[in-house]
């Protein structure tokens, strides 16, 4: 080779190391990430029978963002939510892919229930990036452990099983025999499965009857409990189906019933539908309801201010579980020592202790929540509510069992 | 036998709002022989505005049923008026798609403005039930079937006996005769959309402190509407209102006695029978010609 070669290679070798030196900075920029913000991503459902869960997860997500942002953001930079509106498996993964791939996010919360969660499972495990499971009580998101999924609020469905069940028993009530009237969509089932295995180890006599979702007519169940002498009713779906179902009871002379509403039908909502509801029973997946002290009395204030009008039914559990969520996940960034990389991230995530709004100048409207490099679930507790006076209020916080 | 009475009672419940829905849509296919899809969406905001003058603005209960009615009718007449007049000369499908997609439009404005699951409508009777031999009548049950059902017989008497119901008859049975008699196609056209809108409205007032008001509602009545109007014969007022409670009753018994998950499917099934075994409808007007 001649030496003018040698020149040019050598020459050229220098340009790109050169090149490579000036770009490392820039390809080292976690995706998301740039100086002024940090883009998270979410899904859920906007319309539809699920929008119950999706539009109070964007807005609590939003208000939350809002507060974090006006004190200044986070490392220095603001967050910013790009929220995909995403109802059926098939939607929930289209979102997911696009977000993660077009939008680039730095974390990605999954605000859709079981349905959205369990579509975008294997998808986030495979890409690996930092995700929140919001609402999903599924075992398809949470099993098998993956670094980089963490879960709320929500908790396990072999957790909340045992919780529904023991509300049959507070203040000495002995049931004979209970009915579960459970939907055949996603939620409800993951949690039918195991209320069923926590039955049947405990011995309980029980009988089963299902409903489509959204359905309005209840009269055949609830004879055939009638015709079963069930004494004791557990609902596994949402305030809607719940509401329609109990009225309808009591207009076929099921009077003396004592209920039990899983999670997603704990809402003011269920109140209008059936006028006195005094009584009823369900677990709330925050530390008080709406109302039950000045805490969140603030946070729905906030969000009254923030929505302009407050949608009937609201602020319910998913506005109170997504403004505390996104709390932790600022709390996480922060944790990072501001080395926004994946890596740092998800380990800041992992050794949160008691993570909760007020440590970033938020409400504590959500349980706090705490992880480990192996348990990525935040919150094992549950709050115990009764509808006393028209009004749910927690009566007893349900630790893990 | 208890038991037996509870099912039937629950049954002729939604039975009676069915037969109300599938009424308003016969109305106008019996006049205008259009097939409105957007039948369910005029129910949903008749069901919409029983909320707001009974929840939102608190007014007494029984201005729902005289209010919401005929504006629900003055909104399907301006529609005729706006986007189905202009397209009378199209063919029969254009109209179809065009009813589909303004249901759609309805029913999404109504998502856009009011998001929300959604909204509780108290009954308009909340006082003690009757129980008759072991079974429980709710006086909104009672009000539901009994109210229902007559409202549906008057529209019937209406339709037959009115001057405007006559002309309805004669444009459904011959266009141009019944311009011969006299009879404008604007306004028989027009009043046959305000007619069935009305019946929309009013099927809206009824279901709302049943079922609530959703956008799923949309879906719902227009569905089951449609399969009562089929099954007791499209052009029969009589066959609507009897097909909505064969169809009601029907769906409740397969529940009760069958499977709850049986209770979808079997008003499909009785459609697919009944369209195999008398594609007329079970109850068909009967046709008389001079030879």
């Amino acid at each position: 080779m001649r030496r003018g070669s040698y020149l040019r290679a050598a020459l050229a070798i220098g340009v790109v190391a050169g090149l490579a030196s000036t770009a490392a900075p820039v390809r080292a920029q976690e995706p998301g990430v740039s100086d002024t913000e940090i883009t998270i991503g979410a899904i859920g459902a906007l319309t539809g029978p699920l929008a119950f869960i999706g539009t109070p997860g964007r807005d609590g997500m939003t208000l939350a963002l809002n507060e974090i942002n006006q004190k200044g953001g986070v490392c220095g930079r603001k967050l910013k939510l790009n929220y995909e509106h995403a109802s059926t498996p098939a939607e929930s993964l289209a979102a997911v892919k696009k977000l993660v791939e077009q939008d680039k996010v730095f974390a990605l919360v999954l605000a859709s229930g079981s349905t959205g969660a369990a579509a975008a499972a294997d998808y986030v495990r495979q890409v690996g990036v930092p995700t929140y499971n919001l609402y999903g009580s599924t075992p398809i998101i949470r099993e098998p452990f993956s670094k980089n999924v963490f879960h709320g609020a929500i908790v396990p469905v072999e957790v909340a099983a045992p919780g529904l069940i023991s509300m049959f028993y507070d203040e000495g009530h002995k049931p004979q025999k209970i009915g579960v009237l459970a939907g055949t969509y996603a939620f409800p089932q993951a949690t039918l499965k195991a209320v069923e295995d926590h039955l049947k180890a405990q011995k309980v006599d029980y009988a089963l009857e299902k409903f489509d979702q959204s359905a309005r007519d209840f009269t055949s169940q609830l004879v055939s409990f009638g015709r079963q002498k069930v004494d004791s009713v557990l609902i596994l779906g949402s305030f809607s189906e719940a509401g329609f179902a109990i009225k309808q009871a009591r207009e076929l002379g099921m009077t003396n019933i004592r209920w039990v509403l899983d999670g997603s039908a704990v809402s003011r909502a269920i109140v209008p539908i059936i006028g006195n509801a005094d009584g009823i029973r369900g677990y709330f997946n925050n530390p008080a309801f709406p109302g039950q002290n000045d805490t969140v009395k603030e946070f729905e204030a906030r969000l009254k201010t923030f929505l302009g009008s407050m949608p009937q039914g609201r602020p319910n559990n998913y506005d109170m579980i997504a403004y505390g969520s996104t709390y932790v996940v600022a709390e996480a960034i922060q944790g990072t020592g501001c080395q926004l990389t994946r890596d740092k991230f998800l380990a800041s995530w992992s050794s949160l202790k008691d993570a909760g709004p007020t440590k970033m100048g938020g409400l504590d409207v959500s349980f706090p929540e705490s992880f480990t490099e192996t348990d990525h679930q935040g919150n094992y507790r549950l709050g115990a509510t009764v509808v006393k006076n028209g009004e749910w209020q927690v009566y007893r916080v349900i630790e893990r069992p | 036998m208890a038991e037996l009475g509870l099912v039937l009672i629950a049954g002729a419940k939604f039975g009676a709002i069915y037969a109300l829905a599938a009424l308003g849509l016969v109305v106008v296919h019996k006049a205008t022989k259009t097939v409105n899809f957007a039948h369910g969406a005029f129910a949903m905001l008749g069901a919409f505005a029983s909320f707001l003058v009974v929840v939102h603005w608190q007014w007494p209960y029984w201005m729902a049923y005289v209010l919401i009615p005929p504006l629900i009718g003055i909104v399907a007449a301006l529609i005729e008026f706006l986007i189905l007049r202009p397209l009378r000369r199209a063919d029969m499908f254009t109209v179809v798609i065009a009813t589909v997609f303004l249901g759609i439009a309805l029913s999404e404005a109504f998502r856009l403005t009011y998001n929300t699951e959604l909204l509780a409508v108290p009954g308009m009777f909340v006082g003690m039930p009757f129980i008759f031999g072991g079974v429980f009548v709710t006086q909104e049950t009672l009000w539901v079937i009994v109210g229902a059902l007559v409202i549906s017989s008057a529209c019937v008497v209406l339709f037959r006996y009115g001057r405007l119901g006559r002309g309805m008859r004669a444009m459904a049975s011959n266009v141009r005769g019944a311009q011969l008699c006299g009879y404008s196609v604007d306004r028989v056209y027009m009043f046959a959309w305000f007619l069935g809108g009305a019946m929309a409205g009013l099927a809206g007032v009824f279901v709302a402190p049943v079922s609530g008001v959703s956008v799923e509602l949309s879906i719902a009545l227009i569905s089951a509407g449609f399969v009562a109007g089929v099954i007791g014969g499209f052009d029969s007022l009589k066959g609507a209102i009897l097909g909505g409670l064969l169809l009601g009753i029907t769906e409740s018994l397969a529940a009760a006695y069958i499977s709850s998950a049986f209770k979808n499917c079997i008003s499909f099934l009785l459609l697919f029978i009944v369209l195999m075994w008398r594609p007329e409808g079970l109850f068909p007007e009967k046709v008389a010609r001079r030879v």
